[in-house]
């Protein structure tokens, strides 16, 4: 029964993910946490498997189409596979609430980011279907790589940290600081999170903290849903998808922290 | 001078990518029915043959790009993909067996 919920809830959280642009992980975390009483870390640990899965097809769509920078994806892994694989080492040490109450705090802040900015960095803005059918790409040359390995140091960490793709820091330093025009920056990005995340998982795994019989069912949700909501996004009313996602992450982000006082009274 | 648009390039990594999400759903979703009829630990293998395989393709895509970039002598990239597989592998080796 347990199994039927996961594939269900993969499944919506593949095509919310396939559908704003926004993975999947963000979401899977704190439902793992707070309605199949997955401890937090073991929670973040399998959802990662979940993230690498949608990683894995969608970035293989935008290979296909020519607009991701394989090399530029390279180097910056060099920073976000290190960031991600030392955060994943200390998280075996960190305090299981502070976990909550920083995932807490952080689907506060994207949530908010997402608002503000009206889900700039979506999808369709980041690939136009161009009108012969070939995605025409200006000739630039990344600049700036200290600052761009950085903060894919820093995106990293917070993938290996939370068990996210790390996509809303690497694509805007990648487009308006690396001189990386942005559907290249968003494809380079969903690339890379293959890689960051995978670099945490080992970790994750060897500690023991990817649950297989739960990573299993939720990424066959996952794949499912992520293949559905890549062939709806063009006819989907975009905005109204993101405002939903925005309330399900408010939602999490106010359970977490009721849940997280709870256990303190 | 844009890096893009080596065909042959991207669509070698993107088979990498996904021959392995394809054969980890199909491996995952075996797991899962098999689990309806047969009883033990045989489903729950299969499901963990399809979680570490999701884990090796990453890693494989970076063994088939670092592979591509010495053939073409690009020395640069190919020590850069290098290093990103050391770093993958040091994880592999030195994370926690339990804790």
């Amino acid at each position: 029964m347990v199994t039927v919920l996961l594939v269900i809830l993969g499944f919506f959280a593949g095509l919310l993910g396939a559908l704003t642009g926004i993975g999947g992980g963000v979401l899977l975390t704190p439902i793992l946490a707070l309605y199949f009483g997955i401890p937090i870390r073991e929670a973040i640990g399998t959802s990662l498997v979940a993230v690498i899965t949608t990683s894995a097809a969608s970035s293989s769509v935008h290979l296909q189409r020519h607009t991701t920078d394989i090399r530029l994806g390279m180097t910056l892994e060099l920073a976000t596979a290190l960031g991600a694989a030392v955060m994943a080492y200390l998280v075996g040490y960190f305090n299981r609430n502070f976990l909550e109450g920083l995932f807490a705090a952080f689907l506060l802040y994207s949530a908010i980011t997402i608002l503000t900015k009206g889900g700039k960095f979506r999808q369709e803005d980041a690939l136009p279907p161009a009108a012969n059918g070939e995605i025409v790409i200006p000739p630039y040359e990344p600049r700036r790589y200290p600052l761009g390995l950085g903060a894919s140091l820093v995106a990293g960490a917070l993938s290996g940290l939370l068990g996210i793709g790390g996509g809303p820091i690497k694509v805007p330093v990648m487009y308006i600081f690396m001189n990386v025009p942005l559907m290249v920056a968003t494809a380079t990005s969903n690339f890379m999170i293959g890689v960051t995340a995978a670099a945490s998982a080992i970790v994750y795994y060897r500690r023991g903290d990817i649950l297989v019989e739960d990573a299993a069912p939720l990424a066959v949700g996952v794949f499912l849903g992520s293949l559905l909501g890549a062939r709806l996004a063009p006819r989907i009313h975009t905005k109204v998808v993101v405002y939903l996602l925005v309330a399900i992450m408010l939602y999490l982000s106010g359970h977490l922290a009721v849940h997280l006082l709870r256990g303190w009274l | 001078m844009s890096q893009l648009r080596e065909p042959a390039f991207d669509r070698a990594v993107a088979l990498v990518l996904r021959v392995g999400a394809f054969s980890c759903f199909f491996l995952m979703l075996a797991g899962l029915l098999c689990g309806l009829f047969v009883p033990g630990r045989i489903p729950l293998g299969i499901e963990r043959a399809g979680v570490l395989l999701m884990l090796a393709t990453p890693v494989v895509r970076v063994v088939v790009a670092c592979f591509l970039f010495f053939r073409e002598k690009d020395y640069r990239y190919g020590w850069i993909s290098f290093g990103v597989l050391v770093i993958l592998m040091l994880g592999a080796v030195f994370g926690i067996g339990e804790h």
